[in-house]
């Protein structure tokens, strides 16, 4: 049953929304500065003589403080477990008794928490793709062979946070469930001794893989290594062999040597090579050189690039693929032919978004061409308008399809990171279509299999939500959902609404609180009973004067936690809505990550959510409708999912 | 530097057991060679010539405290001859000083105020992960050219400076860190915008 509780009368005002520190504004007062060192200029005999003693005794005795030495990183690695000696641990009973006493006048809400265990737990995730421990980032050399999903990753097996870093590797059947093996290639040669870095596999047409991949040298130049499997009839790939001639690239004249990593998975040309690509800049422009080669041990470096744009800044983790017009299948990456347009997409190091752009490829020149150039790779289109970065694709052979992965890190603090002993996930992997309808976009939608682990099926047919409505949905539990929804907006008030030419965009307006007529409605997934916590994922519709429809689709962590040391930014962007199209939503949920998608994929939204207080039993979903005006019909179903085999 | 003052005063005791001259009068000599030694100690220290300094000076005029990121960097010999990757560097080791102390700091205020534990636990907790965590990796970052990294090193290092302001303000209590959180919050900005223009 709708109630009329406006959903924003809560119960207690949360506690101010601090998003990660912006560089603060203006200087320091003169006064505050500390005064170090002295000005030799200004020494007399007097003054030198006076303290001579000290001198002498500071020229002995003085640490280099403000001397970083260099050999800091290879010093025994901390452990990472370990509770530093001057904290107790502490009791949740301990805990809650302290927050129950101390009242803040000027926030108003209850007080907030350390971070007890039983909040730390609760954010691993149970559907993603996430190592035991400590940390993760590039996903690597995704492949099927022999009948497994590998997927490789930048592992940092020491610590939760980035540092020397090797490759992890696990497999699956299914994408969905993994099993994890041993460390594939660890930084045991001078060409890879400081990271063993980001690299992609190619399947030749005899079923050989071969991989190429970063290397950081021990002199921190990037270069590229070849490396393929110790044993090519083990399924598993357990074991690899670097290539005795590495590194088989480094830098060509022109380029610096930290700007060349992230070497492409390999296509064939009409020459019947191999080529890749590798991204670079040359100053703020950013870049992607082209490399054919016969044998993956020689390479030639074509004149110009495949692509450029200015501005861009370095461009990380390079994506090159074809997509088919017509067909609901994804391409091998060899593919070209009329019914064929290429994908370039670049992970820019400057805003840690990954953007794409569709384009033409000529084959011939190694060159590729934008279908609209202010939509150019780094300036229009983003796979996700959440957290989602180098991201990778593959083509899955097994299923012929294009899957996308990609990393998800921590929005929290690295405290937080250390006490719960790991940081970042693996997006649920998706397909990746050309959109038919609209033909200037992908769709991505998360990979089938992913829906065995659906249950308890909960459907709701034709809710009607008036203007101002909130909805909760008994669920046994809800840190782990897929929810798919359509809506529509009764037609009436749309057409009688005069348009206005409001700008609204998901960052700055406020998030779901902010209402206007036609919205926002949607969900409020990891929702507290009072909704002193809650994440709002939603469409908001604009009406212009020109009568036409503007649809946003928003995933809101402005109040997602009472916490004050994670990130409540708003993310999201435009989807575009056909006539005749219904709104529609899916959302997963799993734990501390949420990933939204809208109108089957046109526009996906990937969240991390650290709530102190929604959480196991207390985690609630919420339907709404902020709207002022519209009435908003909703058909939902929303399953309980399956814990994954991780 | 040490070495040769070590180096100058054996020569001036070995002159002591073979000259014989009034106590006062050898004092003075000792003195004045100490004088001379230390002298050319001092000034070299801090003298770098006028184009690193415009680096320098460049560098600190695009981060929020350039007073701050100037004293830091021209105090830090190794200023004189480096890139911005460098003064990255520098300023991530001045951040690491500072976060150091702090857990000094709370260590000694630990004892005296068992009012402000909770607090002063959470607190050391976060420096203990600048110091452990975000360091190392920034360090790595800057070495091995993925600068981003580092940026993120130094962001959250501001983060987990307010956080600790926070955890005694939450809980009613007038902070006994404020300057040192503060100082640590500047400086990690500081780093951080020097770490951008790498990217």
């Amino acid at each position: 049953m709708a109630s009329s509780s406006d959903l924003e009368n809560p119960n207690a005002i949360s506690s101010l929304p601090y998003s990660y520190a912006p560089l603060s504004d203006g200087e320091q007062p003169a006064g505050d500065e500390p005064t170090t060192g002295l000005h030799p200029k200004k020494a007399t005999i007097f003054f030198v003589c006076a303290f001579l003693s000290v001198t002498f005794l500071v020229a002995l005795f003085a640490g280099n403080e403000h001397v970083l030495p260099k050999d800091l990183s290879t010093n025994a690695a901390p452990s990472m477990a370990v509770t530093p000696a001057i904290t107790t641990p502490l009791s949740r009973g301990v805990d809650k008794g302290v927050s129950e006493k101390s009242f803040r006048p000027f926030l108003g809400a209850e007080n907030s928490y350390p971070w007890s265990s039983n909040m730390l737990d609760w954010q691993r995730t149970s559907f993603h793709f996430q190592p035991e421990n400590n940390w993760m980032n590039d996903p690597n050399g995704p492949v099927f062979y022999q009948g497994w999903y590998h997927l490789f990753y930048q592992y940092h097996p020491d610590a939760p946070v980035w540092g020397k870093i090797v490759w992890g590797h696990a497999v699956s059947k299914d994408l969905i469930n993994w099993r994890h093996l041993p460390i594939a290639m660890e930084t045991d040669q001078w060409y890879d001794e400081q990271g063993v870095w980001t690299g992609s596999a190619t399947i030749l047409p005899d079923g050989q893989l071969v991989v190429i991949y970063t290397g950081s040298t021990n002199e921190s130049v990037q270069v590229q290594n070849l490396a393929y499997p110790a044993d090519p009839s083990d399924p598993l790939l357990i074991n690899w062999v670097k290539y005795p001639g590495n590194p088989v690239l480094v830098p060509p004249p022109g380029i610096d040597n930290k700007d060349f990593r992230d070497p492409t998975t390999a296509w064939k040309t009409p020459e019947g090579k191999w080529r890749i690509t590798i991204g670079s800049k040359i100053n703020k422009t950013g870049i992607s050189l082209v490399y054919d080669t016969e044998d993956f041990k020689t390479f030639e470096l074509l004149d110009g690039v495949l692509h450029a744009v200015p501005g861009t800044g370095m461009w990380e983790c390079v994506d090159f693929y074809p997509i088919s017009k017509q067909a609901e299948n994804g391409l091998d990456t060899s593919v070209d032919g009329p019914g064929v347009k290429h994908v370039v997409k670049a992970s820019m190091d400057d805003d840690r978004n990954d953007y794409y752009a569709i384009g033409s490829y000529d084959a011939y020149k190694g060159k590729w061409t934008p279908d609209n150039p202010t939509l150019d790779v780094g300036i229009g289109l983003r796979y996700d308008y959440g957290i989602y970065y180098a991201s990778k694709t593959f083509y899955d052979q097994n299923k012929q399809r294009r899957v996308l992965w990609s990393w998800i890190k921590e929005t929290d603090t690295e405290a937080s990171d250390i006490s719960k002993g790991w940081a970042s996930l693996m997006g649920v992997p998706r397909t990746i279509l050309l959109d038919k309808k609209t033909q200037s976009n992908i769709i991505q939608w998360p990979v089938e299999e992913i829906n065995a682990l659906r249950t308890n099926a909960t459907v709701f047919n034709n809710l009607v939500m008036e203007a101002g409505s909130l909805v909760p949905l008994y669920l046994p539990t809800a840190s782990q959902l897929d929810i798919v929804a359509e809506f529509e907006l009764d037609e009436q008030t749309v057409m009688r609404l005069n348009g206005a030419d409001v700008a609204y965009d998901c960052a700055t307006k406020g998030g779901a609180a902010t209402r206007g007529a036609l919205g926002p409605f949607g969900f409020s997934v990891l929702a507290h009973e009072g909704l002193i916590e809650h994440t709002p994922v939603y469409f908001y519709v604009a009406k212009g004067v020109d009568g036409n429809l503007k649809t946003f689709f928003c995933a809101d962590q402005s109040r997602s936690s009472t916490a004050t040391d994670v990130d409540k930014s708003i993310y999201g962007n435009i989807v575009p809505v056909l006539n005749g199209e219904k709104l529609s939503m899916r959302i997963l949920v799993d734990h501390s990550i949420v990933e939204s998608f809208a109108q089957e994929g046109r526009t996906c939204i990937t969240s991390r959510v650290y709530p102190t207080k929604a959480i196991y039993n207390n985690a609630r979903l919420f339907l709404f409708n902020n709207a002022t005006a519209a009435t908003v019909t909703a058909s939902v179903s929303v399953w309980q999912m399956k814990s994954a085999e991780i | 530097m040490i070495l040769f003052i070590l180096l100058q005063i054996h020569g001036i005791t070995t002159l002591k057991r073979n000259q014989i001259s009034p106590p006062i009068k050898h004092f003075f000599n000792m003195k004045f060679h100490l004088l001379i030694l230390l002298s050319i100690h001092l000034l070299q220290t801090p003298f770098i010539t006028t184009g690193d300094r415009s680096l320098i000076e460049s560098t600190c005029r695009a981060t929020p405290s350039y007073n701050l990121c100037m004293s830091t960097l021209l105090t830090n010999p190794k200023s004189s001859t480096g890139d911005v990757s460098e003064l990255g560097l520098i300023m991530v080791g001045a951040t690491k000083a500072k976060a150091t102390r702090a857990i000094q700091q709370i260590k000694s205020v630990y004892r005296s105020r068992p009012d402000l534990r909770r607090a002063l636990n959470e607190c050391a907790q976060m420096y203990i992960a600048v110091v452990q965590a975000d360091v190392p990796s920034a360090v790595q970052a800057l070495d091995g050219g993925q600068p981003k990294f580092a940026e993120d090193g130094m962001a959250d290092t501001a983060v987990e400076a307010q956080a600790c302001e926070r955890s005694f303000i939450e809980r009613g209590h007038k902070s006994p860190l404020t300057k040192m959180n503060k100082d640590i919050e500047n400086v990690a900005n500081v780093a951080r915008a020097i770490i951008r223009m790498l990217l």
